[in-house]
C-alpha cells in the first residue's frame, strides 16, 4: 500500500498510468455467445423529462447464503473506480460502488443513487435527485455533497488527480450540490444528449471524507462504496474476497461471499470450472463451449457484448476509393457462414455500424447477402478488376480474429477478377498505425473490434467514421452532416438521425460488416444468473437455484 | 586461486553479464513494436496532455539520458513504478518470487528423487529391460512440452480422477512460516497438506524434462565410472557390489549432476512462465505474461532483471561448491 514517487509529476503519471490499459474500446477480449441466446434490446431512455424511479430486479429470497467465486482473466490493476480503464477491473469495483444510474441485463437504463433524473429546462445541465437512506460501507449517510464531488473528481483534474475516465462524461464540465435540496446539478459544456447514457454506464460514487481522508495508494487498495458488497481483503495480483453489504439500501445480495481470482489461461478457467473449485469464468473459447455444457453441474451463458468487429476500407486509394468494390466485398463474403462455423455461432451478422442494442440501430436494415456474382459484377463495373488487396489482422485479440479474417480473404480471393491476402499483424504497431493522425497513415485495409459501453451509436460512428473520427478511414460531408445534426438532438428526434447515417453507412459501405462479438461464460448450474450484455458479472443478480 | 579471489572474480564476471542483461532488457523496449505513448495513454486524449506525459516520462529525451535513468536506480532497488498498477515495481516482483522459487525447488527434489535412482538402475542394468524403460522415459520427458504436459496432468489427474486441484496455490511456504511463528501449528500442518496437494502438478510438469535430463546424465556418469579402474580395484579386493555401487561410483557420479542440478534451478525460475500460466500459479511467471499482456514495461523489465540476477548468482554459487566439493577443480 506504498506508492513511492519518482521523477515523473505526479498528476501526470496518474493520468499516464490510467490510461496503461490503452485503448479501452479497441481493447478485445475473447468471448463468444451462445446462438440460442435471444438479444433483448436495450430501451435508452435520455428523457428529456425526467425517468422514474424503477425498481430493478432484486435477488430470490434464500435462506441459504451461498459463496461464488469468480475467475476471469487477469486481476484488477487496483480498486480506485475513477482510476482504471480495465473491464476487469470494473467487474470487482462495481460491487462496491455504485452510480446514480444504473443498467439492467439488457442493458436498459435504471435509476440508482438517484431516485430521479431531468434536463433543467433553459441551461445546458441536467438534475439528480439523490436518494434518501443510503450508507457507505463505513457507516457513513450519503450526501449529495460526495456525488458532486465524485462527478468533478471524474471531469476535472484539479478536484483531487487526472481521472483516466474524463473522456468517458464527455460533455459534463462540473456538478454542484443544489442550494437546500437533496440533488445535484450537472452542468453541460453543451446541450450533451447522451449525457443520461453517460451516467448510466460510468461514474462510480465516493465518499467525499473518505478520499480527503486517505492516501491515493490507500484508496486504490480499499474500498467503501454503497454497493451490495464490501472489501474483505486484497491481495493484489492473487484474490480479491467481498462480504455481503447487510445495511444496503436495496435487499442485499443472496451471495454472503464473494471472491474474485484471475486465471490468464482460458483452459484452466474452464477446468475450474468443471472442477467446482470456481463458479463462473469468463471467456470460455467455442471449442470449450461442448465441454462446458457436457459437464453435469456446469453450463454456458452468452450474451451479445457491445462490441463490433469490422473491417475497415480506406476510402481514399485504389481500389477502396470506389464504393461498388467496397459494395463488392460485402456481397463477396458468406457471413452467416462464418458466424456459423467460423464463431460457433457465437455472434450476430451485422448489417450497418450501429448494433441492435445501441441507440440509432436501424431495424429495417439487413445484412448484406453472400452474391458472388454480384460481387464480381460491380468489381468489374468498379474498373479495379484484377486488384490485388491484403487484409492486416490482429491475431488472439478478438474471438476468433484471424480466423474471421482467413474466411473473408478466402471469400475475396475466390472472385475470379480480386485477389486478396491475410497479413498478421502485432496489435500494438497495428494500433499505433490506426491512431496515427491522419487518415493516409493507417493501413488500407484492416480488421479491428471496438467496444461502446454506452449503448449509442452516434459515438460509435463519430469515432470510427466521421471525417475527424478517432479512427476513421472515410470521409463523407453527408455522413458528418447527420452526425453534427444527432450532436444537437436529443430523444427520438436524434436516433431517427442516427437511422439515416446508419442507412447511408450501409449504402455506401466503407466497411465490410462483419459480426457482433458475444460475451460467453460458464456458470455453476447452482447459480441462477444471466450473462449481461454490457460485459459486467453482477452478483448482486445471482441467486441459488 | 583462494577461494575468496575466486568469487571477487566471478562475482565482477557477474556483474558485466548482470549489466548485459540490463542493457537488453532496456533495448527491448525500443525494437517491440508499438509506442510506449500509445500503450501508456487513452487514444483520445488531448494532445498538450500527451506531450506533457511524454516529456515528463522522459520519453523526448536522448537514448543515453533515458538509459542512465533507467540504470541508475537499479543497484538501489529502484526498478520503477508499474504503469498499470502504480505500486513500486522492485515490492511486486519480491512479493512473487516466493512462489517462483518453491516451484523451481519442489520440481527440483521431485527430479532428483525420481531421476538419480532411475539413472542408476539404467546403468547398473545396461541393456536389460529396466534401462530401455528409463531410456524411454528420458527421451519422452525430454521431447515432452510443458504446456501439453501440464494441461493433461490436470484432465486426468485433476478433471477426471479428482486427485489433485487443478491450479492456484492457495497458501505458499512463506505463509506456512508464518503460521509456524505464531505457534499455530496445526493450521501450519493443514497449510502444508494444501500447499503439496497445490503444488505437486506443476512440480511434476516443470520436473519432467529436468528429470529426464538427469536420468541422462547419471546414467552415462555411473557408465563412466564403473568402467574405472578404481572399481575393479574395489571389487578385486572383494568389496560388496552394493558398497562399490553407492558409495564410491554413485559419489563420483553426482559431482557433475550437482553441478547441472544448480544450473538447471537458475534456467526453471526462468522457464515457469509457461507452467504457471498453466496452473494460475502467482509466480514471477504469471507476472510476466501479465506483464506482457498489459504492455507494463517496468514490470516486464525488472521481472528479467530479477530472474538475470538470480540466474547468475545460483551460477557462480555453483561453480564456487563444485570447486570445493571436487578439490581436483582449481578455483581458475
Amino acid at each position: 500500500m506504498t506508492d513511492s514517487n519518482s521523477h515523473i509529476g505526479r498528476r501526470s503519471y496518474l493520468k499516464l498510468a490510467g490510461g496503461a490499459a490503452a485503448s479501452a474500446a479497441l481493447a478485445g477480449c475473447t468471448g463468444g455467445g451462445d446462438e440460442e441466446e435471444t438479444t433483448t434490446a436495450a430501451e435508452e431512455t435520455t428523457t428529456e423529462t425526467g425517468g422514474e424511479e424503477t425498481t430493478t430486479s432484486t435477488p430470490e429470497e434464500s435462506t441459504e447464503p451461498f459463496n461464488v467465486t469468480i475467475t476471469q482473466g487477469q486481476m484488477p490493476s487496483g480498486l480506485d473506480p475513477q482510476d482504471h480503464r480495465e473491464t476487469p477491473t470494473d467487474i470487482v469495483v462495481l460491487h462496491a460502488y455504485d452510480g446514480v444510474l444504473t443498467r439492467d441485463a439488457t442493458g436498459a437504463m435504471q435509476t440508482a443513487l438517484a431516485t430521479n433524473y431531468e434536463r433543467i429546462e433553459g441551461e445546458n445541465a441536467v438534475r439528480f435527485d439523490i436518494r434518501e437512506g443510503v450508507t457507505f460501507h463505513n457507516g457513513e449517510e450519503l450526501t449529495p455533497e460526495d456525488v458532486a464531488f465524485s462527478i468533478n473528481r471524474v471531469v476535472d483534474e484539479d478536484v483531487s488527480f487526472a481521472s483516466p475516465q474524463s473522456d468517458q462524461l464527455a460533455g459534463v464540465a462540473s456538478a454542484e450540490v443544489i442550494e437546500g435540496e437533496n440533488a445535484v446539478k450537472v452542468n453541460n459544456s453543451s446541450l450533451n444528449p447522451i449525457v443520461f447514457s453517460e451516467f448510466a454506464t460510468y461514474l462510480d460514487v465516493m465518499q467525499q471524507s473518505w478520499v480527503e481522508g486517505n492516501s491515493k495508494a490507500f484508496i486504490s487498495q480499499n474500498m467503501n462504496g454503497t454497493g451490495p458488497f464490501k472489501l474483505d481483503s486484497y491481495t493484489e495480483d492473487e484474490e480479491v474476497v467481498l462480504s455481503r453489504y447487510e445495511d444496503y439500501w436495496k435487499e442485499p445480495a443472496a451471495v454472503e461471499t464473494l471472491t474474485f481470482r484471475a486465471a490468464s489461461e482460458a483452459s484452466t478457467r474452464v477446468n475450474q470450472l468443471l472442477q467446482g473449485e470456481t463458479d463462473v469464468i469468463v471467456n470460455v473459447p467455442p471449442q470449450e463451449v461442448q465441454r462446458v455444457n457436457n459437464n453435469e453441474n456446469t453450463r454456458v451463458a452468452a450474451a451479445p457484448s457491445t462490441r463490433i468487429i469490422y473491417n475497415a476500407m480506406r476510402y481514399d486509394v485504389e481500389p477502396f476509393d470506389s464504393v461498388k468494390f467496397r459494395q463488392a466485398m460485402n456481397y463477396a463474403i458468406d457471413l452467416e457462414s462464418i458466424v456459423q462455423n467460423v464463431l460457433g455461432g457465437f455472434g450476430a451478422q451485422t448489417s450497418q455500424p450501429t448494433l441492435p442494442e445501441f441507440v440509432g440501430h436501424n431495424e429495417d436494415l439487413d445484412p448484406y447477402p453472400y452474391d458472388p456474382e454480384m460481387a464480381e459484377q460491380l468489381v468489374e463495373e468498379s474498373g479495379y478488376a484484377g486488384a490485388e488487396i491484403e487484409l492486416n489482422t490482429p491475431v488472439g485479440r478478438y474471438l476468433k480474429d484471424l480466423e474471421i479474417s482467413q474466411a473473408v480473404a478466402g471469400y475475396i480471393d475466390e472472385l475470379p477478377n480480386v485477389s486478396a491476402s491475410v497479413r498478421q499483424r502485432d496489435f500494438g504497431s497495428l494500433v499505433d498505425e490506426l491512431l496515427a493522425g491522419s487518415i493516409e497513415e493507417r493501413p488500407h485495409w484492416f480488421l479491428i473490434g471496438w467496444g461502446e459501453a454506452t449503448f449509442d451509436g452516434g459515438l460509435v460512428m463519430t469515432a470510427l467514421l466521421s471525417s475527424e473520427g478517432l479512427l476513421t478511414t472515410w470521409q463523407n460531408e453527408e455522413f458528418d452532416s447527420l452526425l453534427e445534426q444527432a450532436g444537437n438532438q436529443s430523444g427520438d428526434e436524434r436516433d431517427a438521425t442516427l437511422q439515416e447515417a446508419n442507412t447511408l453507412a450501409h449504402e455506401e459501405c466503407p466497411w465490410i460488416f462483419l459480426n457482433q462479438q458475444f460475451s460467453v461464460y460458464g456458470v455453476n448450474d447452482s447459480i441462477a444468473w444471466e450473462a449481461r450484455s454490457d460485459e459486467r458479472i453482477d452478483a448482486y443478480d445471482m441467486s441459488l437455484k | 586461486m583462494s577461494l575468496s579471489r575466486f568469487l571477487i572474480k566471478r562475482s565482477l564476471q557477474g556483474l558485466f553479464v548482470i549489466w548485459g542483461v540490463i542493457t537488453v532488457v532496456f533495448g527491448l523496449r525500443f525494437i517491440s513494436p508499438g509506442d510506449p505513448a500509445n500503450v501508456l495513454l487513452p487514444p483520445d486524449v488531448d494532445p498538450e496532455v500527451r506531450a506533457q506525459v511524454i516529456a515528463e516520462l522522459g520519453l523526448n529525451e536522448p537514448l543515453y539520458v533515458q538509459y542512465w535513468e533507467f540504470i541508475s536506480g537499479i543497484p538501489f532497488g529502484d526498478l520503477g513504478l508499474s504503469l498499470v498498477t502504480r505500486t513500486p515495481v522492485a515490492s511486486r516482483v519480491v512479493t512473487k518470487l516466493p512462489a517462483t522459487l518453491e516451484l523451481a525447488i519442489a520440481a527440483t527434489i521431485v527430479a532428483v528423487i525420481i531421476a538419480i535412482p532411475l539413472g542408476v538402475v539404467s546403468a547398473t542394468r545396461r541393456h536389460e529391460p529396466a534401462d530401455y524403460g528409463a531410456t524411454v522415459f528420458s527421451l519422452v520427458g525430454i521431447s515432452t512440452p510443458n504446456f501439453w504436459l501440464g494441461v493433461m496432468l490436470i484432465l486426468v489427474l485433476a478433471v477426471q480422477l479428482n486427485l489433485f486441484p487443478t491450479s492456484q496455490r492457495p497458501i505458499g511456504i512463506d505463509g506456512i512460516l508464518l503460521l509456524v511463528l505464531d505457534g499455530d501449528l496445526g493450521a501450519a500442518a493443514d497449510g502444508l497438506g494444501t500447499w503439496l496437494w497445490h503444488i505437486t502438478l506443476p512440480a511434476i510438469t516443470l520436473g519432467t524434462y529436468f528429470t529426464a535430463l538427469i536420468t541422462r546424465l547419471t546414467r552415462s556418469g555411473m557408465l563412466d565410472q564403473l568402467g574405472r579402474t578404481y572399481v575393479r580395484a574395489s571389487r578385486a579386493k572383494g568389496l560388496p557390489e552394493t558398497l562399490v555401487r553407492y558409495k564410491h561410483v554413485l559419489r563420483n557420479t553426482l559431482i557433475p549432476v550437482i553441478t547441472v542440478i544448480g544450473l538447471q534451478l537458475g534456467t526453471l525460475i526462468g522457464g515457469a512462465v509457461i507452467t504457471e500460466a498453466v496452473f494460475a500459479w502467482p509466480g514471477l511467471g504469471t507476472l510476466i505474461i501479465n506483464s506482457i499482456n498489459a504492455r507494463d514495461w517496468p514490470v516486464l523489465q525488472g521481472s528479467l532483471i530479477v530472474v538475470a540476477v538470480g540466474f547468475v548468482l545460483v551460477n557462480i554459487l555453483v561453480d564456487a561448491l563444485y570447486a570445493y566439493v571436487n578439490p581436483q577443480v582449481a578455483y581458475d
